[in-house]
């Protein structure tokens, strides 16, 4: 019965498939279905309807039963994730029930999985930075990890072309070190912030602050309302999920977008177990996904494969994918699959309160801080650790969560802490990890999950040059809130490991050698070329800035130029 | 989409058996469906009897009384503090956060040899002021518990708090006078 199977087969065949649904993927499968392609879109966790799901979003504050607590079934259930604050009691859904996969740790690393259609483009920070060429050159100039294959001009166009359509509020500096974007209207700095930012930019020529650069409509173009989103309501509750989807994700933007084409189907609850090859074409066919809730197998094919299962996702299903080929892992001829894992490094930095001006307010809650661009180790600014930190922070009245004098209580606390208290501002640094290859993930062979798939091993850590680094953000962030008029001025140096920051980044990086290197400048496999990797586990280095921006940009490039080798008969 | 997101109920039941035989079978499950669908904790967690909850609302109130505004018992502040410790706290956390309650009403009948629940509010001030001074560690997690519950009830909220739901926009330097309130914050 051959006529069945090919029946069978061509019912399962697309133009392109597209692993995961998150910032990269969702992006991935805009600009596929926008170009014609039959795209099918696979996403291990559940589907998470824009709007309707967002069970959190319009509650009052009384209609939630832990004030964000997490109950001891939560923490039972996923108690890695359990370490730390993004797993609360209004995401807990988001996120995947870590006992049904169980990474081994052999240093500690703080694994972010999201178990919804959307990924992490649902609870991301958005924060929005360009990388710029004192990033894509570091590699080279200094000789830690490989140079990357492509330089900031090769981007730029990428870069414009992602944020006319996400929406990026923020202020042009035209600074080398952080280019900019094309912007929305940038957020307004509260008052102590715009002191601060005057007395910083006075008493330290070359440095500068400004508001955070965010993926939140603080207007709305054609290119948004188009797709159903409106502007920005200031509930500063984006991380539940938004129901003017005011902020850009998956639900909000790429995947209105890609549905209005008719070109995709989505497919929730299927976990990619491996990508199949073809020794003799020498390319990538499709791939084999497992059912999360009924355990069936089965495969999809295309000629064109985008893995944007995130970084540790990505790197994960290539190594799962053994063939005579690839005995250890697919395209992995340079053996770097897995090293090169990085993170930034944050929860470092200083604070400090404003004395007075108790006369003084904001109205409304915004989704962003402020931001201080890179300045270490450019122009005369050079220090004993290698690359660079920027600091997020902000400036705001305490709220009725401050602790009053100790044994306070009665009359006299309660219409205290019903009036804002002091003015106080905080910045915490985002610093640069080196590429160091002996910071890796594996497969653990001997220990399967759920669904019998080898489960993720993970050894990786900070270093001397990172360690320095933290010294200088605490000290520079004390300097300068002194010197701005703050009072009090602390520093603190909380515990960041890796992972913790959820931009994990490398493991299967761009080079232009594929001895050293898993994938080309173009994003393509350098072994099999019609399978792109466009998620973080493509960066080749980490620069210092919040990298979601670059996934999307890299993402839109590779898929003009997939399309465009596709059309020229070369996939 | 799939119908349960929690570990299915046998793994549960069983977490209560074992849980059940290291305590002596002194549970009390709180079957209580929470709001959004979710199945509480249903084994490790102390009975409440109704004078614990009397006291606790008392104390609470004491914390967080009626000014122009209702106080802590009114808010039922004492409902989330006791819905927290079931629900979120390991068993000896909760045992020891009910015994710092026993102390506040052994205090009392020292005192005045009468329950907490029926001293004048000078008298309770009294216990609440001695409680801070001999039972710091304590009095501060009852402060601190006292604060959440009331300010994110209902009443502390909207009656205490200026409550944005949406904004709409946000200003960054705005005029603010004494009694505008502190902003319920987003989150």
């Amino acid at each position: 019965m051959p006529n069945l199977n090919i029946e069978a087969k061509k019912a399962n065949t697309y133009d392109a498939i597209v692993i995961g649904s998150g910032v990269s993927g969702g992006y991935a499968a805009k600009e596929l279905t926008e170009k014609g392609l039959k795209v099918l879109m696979l996403e291990r966790g559940r589907m998470l309807n824009h709007v309707a799901d967002y069970e959190a979003a319009m509650k009052h504050p009384w209609e939630f039963q832990y004030n964000g607590q997490l109950t001891n079934e939560q923490k039972e259930r996923s108690p890695k994730l359990a370490r730390d604050y993004p797993y609360n009691e209004m995401t807990a859904d988001y996120w995947m029930c870590d006992r049904d996969s169980m990474y081994v740790e052999k240093k500690r690393f703080d694994w972010f999985r999201p178990d919804i259609v959307g990924g992490k483009s649902i609870m991301w920070g958005r924060q929005c930075y360009r990388f710029s060429d004192l990033d894509f050159e570091a590699n080279a100039r200094d000789g830690h990890g490989v140079d990357w294959p492509i330089r900031y001009k090769d981007i730029a166009p990428w870069y414009s072309y992602v944020e006319k359509f996400a929406g990026i509020s923020g202020e042009a500096l035209g600074l080398p070190q952080l280019p900019d974007s094309e912007f929305l209207p940038p957020m307004e700095m509260t008052f102590v912030e715009k002191e601060v930012r005057k007395r910083i930019e006075k008493n330290f020529p070359g440095r500068h602050m400004t508001i955070g650069r965010v993926a939140n409509l603080s207007a709305a173009k054609e290119a948004q309302l188009g797709v159903g989103r409106g502007p920005c309501q200031f509930r500063n509750r984006c991380q539940w999920g938004c129901p003017f989807g005011a902020y850009f994700s998956t639900q909000s933007a790429t995947l209105p977008a890609a549905t209005a084409t008719g070109n995709l189907t989505l497919r929730p609850d299927s976990i990619v177990r491996e990508i199949l090859f073809d020794n003799d074409t020498q390319k990538g066919t499709g791939v084999s996904v497992i059912d999360s809730q009924t355990q069936e197998e089965r495969e999809f094919y295309s000629p064109i494969v985008f893995v944007c299962a995130s970084t540790v996702g990505t790197t994960a299903i290539l190594l799962n994918s053994i063939s005579d080929r690839f005995p250890n892992g697919f395209g992995n001829d340079s053996g770097e699959l897995g090293h090169n894992l990085m993170d930034h490094h944050f929860r470092a930095g200083a604070r400090g309160t404003w004395e007075g001006d108790h006369d003084r307010y904001i109205y409304g809650h915004r989704p962003n801080g402020i931001y201080i661009p890179r300045f270490a180790n450019i122009g005369d600014d050079k220090r004993d650790f290698l690359r660079g930190f920027g600091y997020q922070g902000g400036g705001l009245r305490g709220n009725w969560r401050r602790a009053v004098a100790e044994l306070s209580f009665g009359e006299d606390f309660k219409n205290t802490v019903t009036e804002p208290g002091d003015w106080s501002m905080g910045l915490g640094g985002f610093g640069e990890t080196l590429p160091y290859h002996e910071n890796r993930m594996w497969l653990d062979k001997d220990n399967l999950d759920k669904w019998g798939i080898p489960v993720v091993a993970f050894d990786a850590e900070f270093k001397e040059n990172e360690q320095k680094m933290r010294e200088a953000i605490k000290n520079d962030a004390a300097e300068m809130l002194e010197s701005a008029g703050l009072k009090n001025v602390r520093t603190y140096d909380g515990e960041s490991f890796p992972g913790s920051a959820i931009h994990e980044m490398g493991t299967a990086r761009m080079g232009k050698d594929p001895e050293t290197s898993v994938c080309n400048g173009n994003n393509q496999v350098h072994a099999a070329k019609n399978v792109f990797l466009t998620d973080g586990a493509c960066m080749t280095s980490v620069s210092c800035v919040n990298p979601s921006l670059t996934f999307m940009a890299l993402t839109a490039r590779a898929v003009d130029f997939a399309v465009g080798e596709m059309k020229k008969g070369n996939l | 989409m799939r119908p349960y997101l929690f570990s299915p109920m046998i793994e549960r039941r069983t977490a209560i058996e074992r849980i059940s035989l290291l305590v002596g079978g002194a549970l009390s499950p709180q079957l209580t469906a929470g709001l959004m669908g979710q199945v509480l904790n249903e084994g490790d967690s102390v009975e409440i009897t109704d004078a614990q909850r009397d006291l606790l609302a008392e104390v609470a109130d004491v914390i967080i009384p009626e000014t122009d505004t209702p106080g802590a018992k009114e808010a039922g502040a004492h409902e989330f503090i006791i819905r927290l410790m079931r629900d979120c706290y390991e068993l000896p956390a909760q045992e020891k956060f009910y015994a710092g309650l026993a102390r506040i009403d052994e205090r009392s009948q020292t005192a005045y040899e009468k329950p907490f629940v029926d001293l004048s509010r000078k008298e309770q001030i009294a216990i609440m002021t001695e409680t801070g001074k001999k039972d710091k560690g304590y009095f501060k997690q009852i402060k601190q518990l006292s604060q959440v519950g009331y300010f994110t009830s209902e009443i502390g909220v909207t009656q205490n708090l200026q409550y944005m739901p949406i904004p709409g926009r946000f200003e960054g330097d705005v005029p603010y006078e004494k009694g505008q309130g502190v902003i319920m914050n987003a989150r």
